[in-house]
């Protein structure tokens, strides 16, 4: 028997399939990883945590998803979470509307009527952000206003920033992100109309240059790649497309102000991971995900600025991982996620609700997805000391396998043509949809044990958990407020600053100057999506069933 | 399939209209129904994100025996689907999976719908087609008799 073997005959792998050692010991961990786990956190290469006195000197921030209705529904739900501890608020937007730039009034809209509000509140216009953010302190948290999805995240960024100015912040002092992820709504979610890759560069270059240039505590672009692996990706992959896609970013910014790339490499450097059921294996992820990043930009760039390579992480927990059966089970699984996403070094956190599977999150669910949060920063000592896994023979070995792997599909994914070449042609999603049917399988088998689903599936629970029944009229009241921006603001200056829109677009410039005109016009987000799909025209789907 | 008896045979193929009712791109759930039904010998289209209109129009084009819809939101759209598939597609069956509110199910099964949340095991997802399929047969036999 080798020395790692251990007993018994059954193999035992990880989630992405890395074959297992019944134990691991000093000979398992490569003598360059024995190093950086031999050093502190907080220098690089950062493998044991990104900041020196890690949740001593800075608490993770508590950062759920939110967002249903109308903007006075999305409103009160961020108040609840942030009166029950949240530390920074998300505004989830409407997908029928946002995920595609169509107003309500637009006829695939119509046609579905009753189902806009359902996964996240209607915002078209700078107006209802207003609303949205009567009585939020912008200028004390952090935010996500919105712009998960590439095209949608000119309109959000520019309606929050629009506010921010009408209230006389100083944009320099506004933190939060607006994601502009590629995963979401080139990989995952894939909507109708929905500009191409190359343009999507160009908008997310844009608002990276602005925000360097206006908002230096903004986080520009946050890679989602989360959204990768919860459509499918497992850990290595979720590894190697955040980095291919990270640069991306970085090589059109070398390209258009290399004397800039060290300082916006900052800004590209906060990205959000998730953490599945595999416990070590979300862990070691996360550590060798700092590794890389300090490794990318010294190699690749030349950049050591200890700021710029050191990658922070917000973490949500897989809500693919929960179950629809004995839903209350989901908030063992919640707990078990979350404490991996400490125990990895995260920097921001967002628990999936144990409603997952049925709705958009309850009251209650979203207090228990706090409450966990709470309950490990506070009762379980965990946070007192950083990286606490670190130097553990199995961790460390495990943590260096990723990297290994993830590296090898970086150069496979450059090899191809590159990010964006690997979401035009349709790669990314067909390892995706192998995955996806191969855990579908092990589950509907019986290999992967699944809690409540194809084991264990007698239920005593005392009462049926209904799912959250958002509010009723949603998209009247939508065409009432719709129709009211039209009537009162000046058309002729919503108009003109729409076409200046639409010319900058043509052109080389950086949109984010003619975005915020735009929409301190009351020029609304239908009419983003026209100018937007009438320049760049819209993105070839690479997949078909 | 693990017994042979749920795999139609090649001479008797059922065809499946496939649809999302909502204007939410997310394809894992039907990529992975859409493979499970074609492993057992269905023929599916895919028609993607798609209204009540061109859901039941493609039904009567296509002859589709059932149609499956992935849902993401509010009821009242799936009914207005069902309204749809009765006025010009009476005899097509249809089943559902997707995030479904619980307290939802009922009022579909009331409708002769069945539903299949996340976690919906392959053997049932099947079962149900055959049975949907199997139904619209009989219904067209007994009116060519008639």
């Amino acid at each position: 028997m080798s020395a790692g073997q251990g007993e018994g005959s059954e193999r035992y792998f990880t989630a992405s399939g890395i074959p297992l050692q019944g134990w691991y010991g000093p000979s398992d961990v490569p003598a360059q990883s024995q190093e950086a786990a031999a050093g502190p956190p907080g220098v690089p290469p950062y493998v044991r945590g990104a900041y020196p006195g890690m949740y001593r000197t800075k608490p993770w921030r508590v950062f759920q998803l939110s967002g249903h209705g109308n903007p006075e529904d999305e409103r009160e739900r961020i108040l609840f979470l942030l009166n029950q501890g949240e530390t920074g608020f998300i505004m989830e937007h409407d997908r029928n509307t946002a995920d595609h730039l169509y107003n309500v009034d637009h006829p695939e809209v119509v046609a579905r009527r009753e189902d806009v509000g359902q996964t996240g509140a209607v915002i078209q216009s700078v107006s209802d952000y207003e609303t949205i953010l009567d009585g939020i302190d912008m200028g004390h948290y952090y935010a996500h206003p919105g712009g998960a999805v590439v095209q949608h995240a000119p309109f959000a960024l520019g309606c929050y920033w629009t506010v921010a100015r009408r209230r006389g912040l100083d944009l320099s002092r506004l933190a939060g992100t607006g994601q502009s992820d590629f995963f979401l709504t080139y990989l995952g979610c894939i909507p109708k109309r929905q500009i191409p890759t190359e343009a999507g560069v160009r908008l997310n270059t844009d608002i990276i240059e602005f925000c360097g240039q206006y908002l230096p505590r903004w986080v520009p672009v946050s890679i989602a790649a989360y959204n990768a692996a919860d459509t499918g990706l497992n850990a290595y992959q979720e590894l190697a497309a955040l980095f291919a896609n990270a640069v991306v970013y970085l090589d059109e910014i070398k390209r258009r102000a290399p004397e800039n790339l060290a300082k916006l490499a900052y800004m590209v450097g906060g990205i959000n991971l998730r953490v599945a059921m595999d416990f070590f294996e979300d862990i070691c992820k996360m550590r060798a995900a700092r590794k890389m990043w300090a490794d990318l930009l010294r190699r690749r760039y030349g950049i050591t600025d200890p700021r710029a390579t050191r990658l922070r992480i917000h973490i949500v927990t897989a809500g693919s991982a929960l179950a629809y059966q004995q839903p209350l089970n989901n908030i063992a699984r919640g707990t078990i996620m979350a404490m991996a996403s400490v125990l990895g070094g995260t920097q921001s956190l967002g628990v999936a609700t144990y409603d997952e599977a049925m709705s958009v999150p309850s009251e209650h669910a979203h207090q228990m997805s706090l409450r966990i949060q709470q309950i490990i920063h506070h009762e379980s000592n965990i946070p007192a000391v950083a990286d606490p896994l670190g130097g553990s023979h199995y961790v460390e070995a495990l943590t260096a396998e990723l990297e290994r792997r993830a590296w090898e599909m970086f150069e496979e994914i450059e090899s191809r043509g590159g990010f964006a070449a690997v979401l035009d042609e349709g790669w990314l999603h067909s390892l995706a949809a192998v995955n996806q049917v191969n855990l579908a399988e092990a589950v509907n088998w019986g290999t992967k044990t699944m809690v409540g689903v194809n084991a264990y599936t007698e239920d005593v629970t005392p009462w049926e958990m209904g799912g959250f029944e958002p509010v009723e009229g949603v998209w009247e009241k939508s065409m009432e407020r719709l129709r009211s921006v039209r009537r009162e603001r000046d058309g002729r200056t919503a108009v003109a600053a729409l076409r200046d829109l639409e010319s900058v677009c043509r052109g080389d410039g950086n949109i984010m100057p003619a975005v915020m005109e735009a929409v301190s016009a009351q020029a609304t987000l239908g009419e983003f999506g026209d100018v937007f799909s009438e320049v760049f025209g819209d993105w070839k789907v690479p997949i078909s069933f | 399939m693990e017994s042979a008896d749920l795999i139609l045979s090649a001479d008797q193929p059922g065809k499946v209209l496939f649809a999302k009712t909502a204007l939410d791109g997310h394809w894992r759930g039907p990529a992975v129904v859409v493979h499970v039904l074609r492993d057992a010998g269905f023929e599916v289209i895919y028609l993607g994100m798609a209204t009540a209109d061109e859901i039941a129009a493609a039904a009567v084009q296509e002859d589709a025996d059932l149609v499956g819809l992935n849902v993401g939101g509010s009821l009242a759209v799936v009914m207005r689907i069902l309204d749809e598939l009765e006025a010009s597609a009476p005899d097509v069956g249809v089943m559902l999976g997707g995030t479904i509110q619980p307290q939802h199910r009922s009022a579909l099964a009331v409708r002769g719908v069945s539903t299949f949340p996340p976690g919906s095991m392959f053997s049932d997802i099947v079962e149900e087609a055959r049975r949907l399929v199997e139904g619209r047969r009989r219904t067209r036999e007994d009116v060519t008799s008639a």
